[in-house]
């Protein structure tokens, strides 16, 4: 701007000064011109009056002058020139201005002298006998007066540019100051002139909206931040080039991730081929939700694409950890199936026996024999049917007896007595040891889990073998363990026996009875009465599984 | 062209991670047919390959077209000679796993789970490739040291199924041919290992400038 300013009044300076200077120019030619014409006509008649009076001589005597002076016979001669050869100069009776003044006393004319080759001003006086005589005087012409004024004109024009100049700095400056002086964060503390401040209110109001839609903007912001952050779900906004725009943390958490990924394409979470196709279809258009692995766990991935102006703007994703709830589903997809599975034996085999007899192949004094054989198997079903019914009452916690306080050494007892029978058909000894120790807790629930743990123990032993339940307390709880030397637990599976129907020897379960239920009751009897279950066992040496019950 | 250039480089990115994945996929699947001796495994694992190789072909161009019409500088060219480099080897796992794949027809016989050493080699291997594609992604100089260290794993497994498969074959003269096999399969895994190792290379080589 500073330039542009400094440039325009250059351009003005130069031209006003060109223009007066050809404005004066002219104004100043043409009076030069008046005066030398009217100055040659009085010095005209002058000279003839002298040729009147003196004739020839008067001329010859005439003496210095600037201008030519020629006098011309009535015919036309020249009788006398003071510049030029009379002798060579031709007839100037057909010359304009001698032409005139023949006629009518005086004349004049300009035009280009060939003899003097110049511009040259004729003035004709007739004299009283006739003759005429003529002054010519050379006229400068505009040129020669242009170039005389050209280096005045020069030094004015430098001068009047070199003032300018100085003056045009100090305006601009004058004017730019203030303008830069402006502080955008703080107008109202610059200093500018009156024609300035409508500007500067404008400035000012302006930034105060901009302030309070900013500030908006920020509370909006840290309002949906709040939000998605405290999400467990993961939170991704990526727009139409999959590249992430915003993210909450528990998508690092979820994606096991430590660095900032604003701006990166959405595969550096996850580069699996469904969760990438799934980015596309979103970004085509179409919501999809899908299961993903990640690692050991499982994610529930919505994509919904972001559509605005009918044009699809980007993707939202959210990421839900499913782990928990997968790992349930699959435990009772299993437990279905092995239920179905438990429940089926037994009722095929009652229903088969039936069948036999309905049919009456059965002679009547085996019937006996098949009753007991339907009898066995109806009651090995109701006591599956029961332990399905103490375990989900323990799942559910519901009509579950009040605490009471139960001694132990005293159940311990009474289970050993209740298996002795058992025990004794297997050759297998009971021993109880320890003293009188009483626990909190739910009676039948602690009685079902010591009598699981020990009919396990004497199902699962040798013969001659030996049970030990030993009842005692230290100082971190109360303990009960079921110790035999029986056939043991093979290790990689010691975590899974608890498992509802889990059976290490598939293949003689049936021989050995039971349900497959027994330990899963212990194991969520224990959880009941927040105990704990230590588990040593040795494959062919034995097994202890001990209960241990806080303080 | 400046910005056009970033997102080109961009597009870059987001292909070489999935041809990664895809060699993640590769190797996971091949080394899951082969312990469950799934030989129907052989055709989709040829399919994969011949993604991998379009992923090579494809990177390959981006790469080309990158250089002459942008004539990248600095970190922007390491990034693309690192990439033209890292393809190659990723498709030379592509093709390990297509080769590995190929033999589960003789093996499916046995029961693969027997070659204790084979088992470790190959979950050596795909944690490697996990881990170099995973350090490209997250350019993570930590992470692609650690591919780096996991060779002589690898490695030292390799020298042991060796010295075991020679005890084997002098038991089982009869058996012969299928412990070449598994001698084999042993060093396309061995190799797979080592392209890993690559690849972490020239993902340090495009953090620092540095090539080993």
């Amino acid at each position: 701007m500073t330039k542009r300013i400094f440039k325009n009044t250059m351009l003005i300076v130069v031209l006003v000064v060109i223009l007066c200077g050809v404005f004066i120019l002219g104004v100043v030619y043409d009076y030069y011109n008046k005066e030398l014409s009217e100055g040659m006509m009085s010095e005209a008649k002058y000279i003839s009056k002298g040729v009147e009076a003196e004739g020839i001589d008067y001329l010859e005597n005439l003496g210095k002058t600037d201008a030519r002076v020629t006098w011309v016979d009535v015919d036309g001669t020249v009788l006398f020139d003071n510049q030029a050869d009379i002798t060579t100069m031709d007839n100037h009776k057909d010359r304009e201005e001698i032409k005139e003044a023949l006629t009518s006393s005086a004349g004049s004319s300009t035009r280009y002298s060939n003899t003097i080759s110049a511009k040259t001003i004729y003035h004709a006086v007739r004299l009283s006998d006739g003759t005429v005589i003529r002054l010519a005087h050379i006229q400068a012409s505009v040129l020669r007066i242009v170039l005389g004024v050209l280096h005045p004109m020069v030094v004015i024009i430098v001068f009047a540019l070199v003032l300018s100049a100085f003056l045009t700095a100090r305006l601009t400056r004058q004017i730019i100051e203030p303008l830069e002086s402006i502080d955008l964060e703080h107008p109202e503390e610059a200093k500018v002139y009156d024609e300035m401040s409508p500007f500067i209110r404008k400035i000012i109001k302006q930034n105060e909206q901009i302030k309070e839609a900013m500030e908006e903007q920020k509370s909006q912001r840290k309002e949906f931040e709040l939000i998605t952050e405290n999400m467990q779900e993961g939170f991704i906004v990526v727009d139409k080039e999959a590249r992430i725009l915003s993210y909450n943390s528990s998508v690092l958490k979820l994606f096991d991730m430590d660095m900032d990924v604003s701006g990166k394409n959405v595969l550096t979470l996850n580069r699996t081929e469904e969760f990438s196709q799934g980015i596309i279809d979103a970004l085509k258009g179409s919501h999809n939700e899908q299961i993903l692995q990640v690692g050991d766990r499982f994610y529930s991935i919505y994509i919904n694409p972001v559509i605005t102006e009918e044009k699809v703007a980007g993707a939202i994703i959210i990421v839900t950890d499913v782990t928990e709830t997968e790992e349930r589903e699959k435990l009772r997809r299993e437990f279905t199936a092995n239920v179905s599975h438990e429940l089926k034996t037994p009722l095929t085999s009652i229903s088969g026996t039936a069948e036999i007899i309905k049919n009456g192949i059965v002679a009547t004094e085996d019937i006996p024999k098949f009753a007991g054989n339907i009898y066995s198997e109806a009651q090995r079903l109701v006591s599956l049917v029961e332990d399905i019914i103490k375990l989900s009452q323990l799942d559910e916690e519901k009509n579950i007896p009040s605490k009471e306080p139960v001694d132990l050494y005293h159940m311990s007892l009474e289970v050993a007595e209740q298996l002795r029978k058992v025990a004794v058909k297997k050759n297998v000894t009971i021993e109880v040891e320890g003293k009188s120790t009483v626990v909190d807790g739910v009676r039948p629930v602690i009685t079902e889990m010591i009598y699981n743990l020990c009919d396990n123990a004497v199902k699962y032993n040798k013969e001659t073998g030996s049970v030990i339940i030993k009842v005692g307390e230290n100082q971190n709880g109360k303990i009960v363990s079921v110790k035999d030397n029986g056939i043991g637990i093979p290790k990689d599976q010691q975590d899974r026996i608890f498992e509802r129907f889990y059976r290490v020897d598939k293949s003689h379960s049936k021989e050995i009875g039971g349900t497959g239920l027994g330990l899963s009751i212990v194991k969520h009897g224990a959880k009941l009465h927040n105990a704990t279950i230590d588990m040593d066992s040795e494959l062919g040496k034995g097994t202890q599984i001990s209960v241990k019950f806080p303080c | 062209m400046k910005r056009g250039l970033i997102e080109r480089l961009d597009a870059l990115n987001v292909e070489i991670i999935k041809m990664g994945a895809l060699c993640e996929k590769a190797i996971e699947g091949t080394t899951k047919a082969l312990f469950d001796g799934d030989d129907t495994y052989i055709k989709r694992c040829r399919i994969m390959e011949e993604d991998i190789d379009k992923c090579e072909y494809d990177i390959e161009s981006m790469c080309m077209s990158l250089i002459l019409r942008h004539q990248p500088v600095a970190s922007d060219l390491r990034i693309i000679t690192s990439a033209l480099k890292m393809i190659s080897d990723m498709e030379r796992i592509g093709d390990q796993c297509a080769d590995i794949s190929s033999m589960i027809r003789y093996t499916k016989e046995h029961d693969m789970r027997d070659y204790q050493h084979l088992e470790t080699m190959s979950k050596a291997a795909i944690k490697m490739v996990n881990h170099a594609v995973e350090s490209y992604v997250r350019k993570d100089m930590g992470l692609a040291r650690s591919v780096v260290e996991m060779d002589d794993i690898v490695d030292r497994q390799f020298d042991e199924a060796k010295k075991n498969l020679i005890n084997l074959i002098a038991r089982e003269p009869d058996n012969g041919e299928f412990w070449i096999d598994v001698i084999m399969i042993a060093k396309y895994y061995e190799r797979i290992a080592d392209h890993a190792v690559n690849i972490a290379e020239w993902v340090q080589y495009s953090i620092t400038g540095e090539h080993k």
